[in-house]
């Protein structure tokens, strides 16, 4: 019985071993060659986009057109059209804000920090998952910006020269570092996105078979001719990038959780915050990665590049960082305890026993319970149910930022002061026009451009085979 | 002829696997032929070594640009929070290094990101084109081409040949010379030092901007100041903003002031305020000036309650009924002696009144007393009534 542990791979892990646990598999199924991989990559950006595009397209775009109406509202008639008072007056946009930043950062983590541990089976999601990361920070980017009421001095927040005398912005202030993060957070994954996007458009250009397609497509692969100079050049690059956006995904919800924690409020003057929120960033953008791409592999019929495995060894990260997020969420009560703060000890009660006790129980059960049916392998294989529990799990981190905010505000210090607060339907509709604009961007990205890095997918074909 | 013979040497080979490739390149560069490049659809590992390439020296425009990025943030950050604009705010000191962690980083990342991604367009000679010829056909799908110059004394038919047995798909040879070159201006070492130069002007403009328009001996330059000691103006402290050079100032006029005075020979209690009625005369004689001085108090202080007239019209107190203060002008007040009434402004009557001692000063209480005369003589019913005050205050 031992003599299958006699073959080794060159792991010098058992053969037997390396099999269950998928090390010499194929990392793409379906034994392809290059062209093969070429013709089914851009395949999608050829042809014209089947009726059920269309028709997507059309409610994405019902959902953003209602958003921007909500939005003219809102600068029209003021912020008054949002159920904020005096008491809470941060909650949904905010809350709409740290959920789109969090769901950014699935997209860094699997183009950087992935990149850098050589889990090489990201090649498959990682383009898909950079875009969902630009298109979910330019979600959230709008949501401060409408919440300033005057948006079109949104420009006062950068430290520009001018002529009101000596008059700088605040350089000790957590909002401020909250724009320099956010905007250095998208330029760079932008750029990231982009340097990877590179050598796709490049053969996207080599088959382009109209002049205009193939001009523009010239513009943007700047010059690209798969030279073993820029090959190596462009490598380092990539590295460099890597290197550069790991610290930064993480400086980027580290920062956001510092608007909070750095405040006096019970329930957000915590240290635990800035991992807390990292943490619960990736647990949600791992489960809107997985979502995206569940729909993405049937509808687009990439079944063979974006595997079970791949999706498996995504939910064992959401896995991992759901209990990580249960973790903190029994700490602050441990927290709470522990200080013998008679203010704090009341919010987390308040939390949890509250008027707004369905949302919190909504979000452990959301965040905690749901990610443990992973722990099966039939449930971490299976499409279907991997799509149901990442739902829960974006309701989940969703109903996390509106408990941490809305909680802690509409109860403090001073119990003259309490109060509630609701959504007006302004409020539902610009969150809906945000979920309109992040799928808007997405249909026409999976038209326009290769949802998969040919390129990098070329390159690990031969996984497995020696 | 000679540049007809140079095209002519150069050659192209294209091949459908990575590994007969590298082969390929190891056989041409083992038998004195000159790999120019490769062009394949991927990476190919190992070619590099294969091709006996330089690593690439872009880690230091990286770490320059971040260098930059740093120097451009840290700047920056202290010269408007600490130098141009010096505004305390939360009680931190003005030049906040932890505070300004977090924007520094940022602005590092940025700038290096930037940087080194400009400085691979710059050295890849990439840049936007309206129209690029496919001259590799394939080499972005799934070709794997190496352009090579034969050596010398050697005919391309040979070289095809073998390459045919590596496993060539094809092998021909190129009419026009049409390889880019390396060896751009980031390949010498030179590059690296001519960027940091360029750099140099951005340094000194942000060095000297402060020093010379800045004193940077001020306290919102020191370097010690930690976030643990919050920063706050000190009475005596020296103060470049402030008229007088000082941050104490002068108070403003008509301040009531109560400095510079000898300890009082008198205790609070019926006792005392008997022996003061005995023993304290007013040490002032009413002139113009102690008249308006004694208003002036009086109808900052006193008039609250006791009315301007000191007969209770006008008094707050009164008027939002919660007692009625001693009339001033009454008969009982008229009899008291100076001292009486000294000791009352100063510790306080029997009834309600406080004590006002440690609010105006000794000569403001005697001043007011005098005015309290003098608003009895103006209430006093008969001829010297009808004295007006003024009059009535002339030595």
């Amino acid at each position: 019985m031992a003599h299958d542990a006699d073959v080794l791979t060159a792991g010098g892990i058992p053969a037997a071993e390396a099999e269950r646990y998928g090390h010499n598999l194929p990392l793409i199924d379906g034994n392809k060659t290059y062209r093969q991989v070429t013709e089914e990559v851009f395949a999608p950006t050829e042809r014209r986009p089947p009726l059920r595009w269309w028709l997507a397209l059309a409610i994405t775009l019902s959902m953003l057109s209602l958003g921007a109406w909500a939005v003219v509202q809102t600068l029209t008639r003021g912020i008054g059209t949002w159920g904020l008072n005096r008491t809470v007056g941060w909650a949904f946009d905010i809350t709409n804000f740290v959920f789109w930043v969090g769901i950014g950062h699935a997209g860094t983590l699997i183009s950087a920090i992935l990149f850098l541990f050589r889990q090489r089976w990201r090649t498959s999601i990682n383009r898909a998952a950079e875009a969902m990361t630009l298109f979910a920070v330019m979600c959230a980017g709008t949501f401060p910006i409408i919440h300033m009421g005057r948006p079109w001095l949104a420009f006062w927040a950068t430290p520009y020269p001018n002529t009101r005398g000596s008059l700088w912005v605040n350089f000790k202030s957590p909002l401020l570092w909250d724009v320099v993060a956010i905007s250095t957070y998208f330029i760079i994954s932008l750029t990231f996105w982009y340097i990877g996007l590179i050598p796709d458009l490049a053969t996207q250009r080599d088959r382009a078979k109209t002049k205009l397609k193939r001009a523009i497509l010239s513009v943007f692969s700047l010059g690209w001719n798969g030279s073993n100079r820029t090959w190596s050049r462009y490598e380092m690059v990539y590295m460099l990038l890597a290197g550069l956006s790991t610290p930064l995904v993480v400086s980027v919800h580290t920062i956001v959780s510092m608007d909070f924690a750095t405040s006096v409020i019970p329930g957000w003057h915590a240290t635990i915050f800035p991992p807390y929120f990292v943490v619960g960033a990736v647990f949600s953008g791992f489960a809107m990665v997985l979502t995206l791409m569940i729909i993405a592999r049937s509808v687009m019929g990439l079944q063979e590049y974006i595997t079970t495995r791949h999706l498996e060894a995504m939910t064992k990260v959401v896995l991992a960082t759901g209990m990580i997020v249960g973790m903190a969420y029994a700490t602050e009560f441990f927290t709470a305890w522990y200080s013998g703060n008679p203010y704090e000890r009341y919010v987390f009660l308040n939390r949890a026993l509250g008027p707004y006790q369905w949302a919190y129980w909504t979000m452990v059960g959301c965040n905690v319970l749901s990610p443990q049916f992973f722990w099966f392998k039939r449930v971490r294989t299976t499409p279907w149910m991997i799509f149901v529990l990442t739902i829960f799990v974006n309701i989940g981190m969703w109903f996390e930022r509106f408990v941490i905010i809305v909680t802690s505000l509409h109860r403090d210090y001073l119990p003259s002061s309490w109060a509630m607060y609701r959504p007006t339907f302004i409020e539902v509709a610009i969150l809906i026009g945000s979920f309109g604009l992040f799928f808007t961007l997405f249909l026409v990205f999976t038209r326009v451009l290769p949802m998969i890095a040919a390129s990098e997918v070329k390159g690990v074909l031969k996984h497995g085979d020696h | 002829m000679a540049t007809t013979e140079l095209r002519n040497s150069r050659f192209r080979a294209s091949f459908t696997d990575p590994e007969q490739l590298l082969r390929a390149v190891a056989y041409l560069r083992a038998a004195g032929h000159r790999v120019l490049d490769t062009y394949t659809p991927f990476p190919v590992h190992g070619m590099d070594e294969a091709l006996d390439q330089r690593p690439s020296r872009l880690p230091r425009a990286c770490l320059a640009f971040a260098a930059l990025g740093l120097a451009l943030a840290a700047g920056l950050q202290i010269w408007t929070s600490a130098v141009d604009y010096p505004l305390i705010m939360g009680g931190k000191p003005l030049l906040a290094i932890p505070a300004f962690i977090p924007v520094a980083f940022e602005l590092t990342v940025l700038l290096a990101g930037l940087g080194v991604v400009a400085s691979f367009f710059l050295v890849a000679r990439m840049r936007p084109r309206w129209r690029v010829p496919d001259l590799h056909p394939g080499a972005n799908d799934d070709r794997f081409i190496l352009a090579a110059e034969l050596a010398t004394d050697v005919q391309f038919p040979a070289v095809a040949r073998d390459l045919a047995d590596l496993g060539a798909l094809e092998s021909s040879l190129l009419v026009e010379d049409r390889f880019q070159r390396g060896g751009s201006f980031w390949d010498r070492p030179a590059g690296v030092g001519a960027l940091l130069l360029a750099c140099l002007p951005a340094f000194l403009i942000l060095l000297l901007v402060p020093v010379l328009n800045r004193d940077f001996q001020r306290r919102n330059l020191a370097w010690d100041g930690g976030m643990g000691a919050p920063l706050s103006a000190q009475a005596f402290d020296a103060s470049g903003v402030l008229p007088g050079g000082k941050v104490l100032q002068a108070p403003p006029p008509d301040t009531l002031s109560r400095r510079g005075e000898p300890p009082l020979a008198y205790g609070p209690g019926k006792a005392e305020a008997d022996r003061a009625g005995r023993e304290l005369p007013n040490p002032y004689q009413p002139t113009q000036a102690r008249f308006n001085r004694g208003k002036l108090v009086f109808e900052r202080v006193c008039a609250t309650c006791h009315g301007r007239e000191g007969d209770n019209n006008g008094s707050v107190i009164v008027a939002r009924g919660a007692f009625a203060p001693t009339v001033l002008v009454s008969p009982v007040v008229r009899d008291m002696p100076d001292g009486r009434l000294f000791h009352i402004a100063t510790f306080g009557g029997p009834t309600k009144m406080k004590g006002y001692g440690d609010l105006l000063s000794r000569e403001d209480r005697w001043n007011v007393v005098l005015y309290i005369r003098e608003l009895q003589k103006a209430a006093r019913p008969g001829p010297t009534a009808s004295t007006p005050a003024s009059t009535g205050a002339q030595p």
